[in-house]
């Protein structure tokens, strides 16, 4: 029986190699791969602490595994919505870089 | 136990290529699971890590001194309580072997509702990301705002 702490501690450094790899990278697409890398980091997560919360009865336990089918739905809408975004923007400009991007925030 | 040691070691590794390959097909290729979609769009875009210097020179060094601060942080916080973890018998009653069907009950009572929205939130993604790439017949130029 593997301890929750190491799935804990598994999410925790993938979460934070997303993290590091949405700051470095310059390509949109690369940052929006270590996007879905955070989240799931988020899910492994959920599910060990589903797994931890079981004692409290099958309610409680599986409502943690509910809510993971139901990010990874919104996650897969996300990346609809994001590389269309990114098709776009790529049709404007020939380029992806994020660093060129800095007008957006007007 | 070792189980979970291989897989863990495995997808580190991945995800550790997803942030550091060069190639962005690679980096794709990496992150296993959703990645057709990706290369989909990658080959469609023909995206290349671009070689030009960056305008943000100090933006790397501190991304990873963010990183390490931020393992720090999460990695104490999950250790700060650690608790007994009840037996795998109480456990497994608990999840009914995790099987489909109790997953599919949960999903359809207590989380009747946000089972809808995501059905909606789906439909317009998709109704987004259809009228977001679609070819405007006369190219409307200098309208950026």
């Amino acid at each position: 029986m593997v301890p929750t702490e190491y799935y804990v501690l598994l999410s925790a450094l993938l979460f934070t190699i997303g993290a590091v790899g949405v700051l470095i990278r310059r390509s949109a697409i690369l940052v929006f791969l270590s996007i879905e890398l955070m989240l799931n980091a988020a899910n492994l997560a959920l599910v060990a602490f589903s797994r931890q919360w079981s004692a409290a009865g099958a309610q409680t336990a599986l409502s943690g595994q509910g809510a993971v089918f139901i990010i990874l739905a919104i996650a897969a809408a996300e990346v609809a919505v994001g590389l269309g975004i990114l098709v776009a923007l790529f049709r404007n400009r020939a380029s992806t870089d994020v660093d060129l991007l800095a007008e957006v925030r007007y | 136990m070792l189980g979970f040691f291989i897989l863990a070691v495995l997808v580190t590794v991945g995800a550790l290529g997803v942030i550091l390959l060069r190639e962005p097909v690679h980096a794709a290729l990496a992150l296993v699971g959703i990645m057709v979609l990706f290369l989909f769009v990658i080959m469609l875009l023909n995206v290349k890590e671009t070689p030009a210097p960056t305008r943000f020179p100090w933006l790397r060094p501190t991304a990873y001194v963010v990183g390490l601060g931020l393992a720090a942080t999460v990695i104490l916080t999950a250790l700060m309580e650690p608790q007994q973890l009840p037996s795998l018998q109480v456990i497994g009653a608990a999840l009914n072997g995790g099987a489909p069907a109790e997953i599919g009950e949960i999903i359809f009572t207590d989380y009747v509702l946000a089972f809808q929205l995501v059905g909606i939130l789906l439909l317009t993604g998709i109704i987004g990301a259809v009228s977001l790439v679609q070819r405007i017949p006369v190219p409307a130029s200098g309208a950026d705002a």
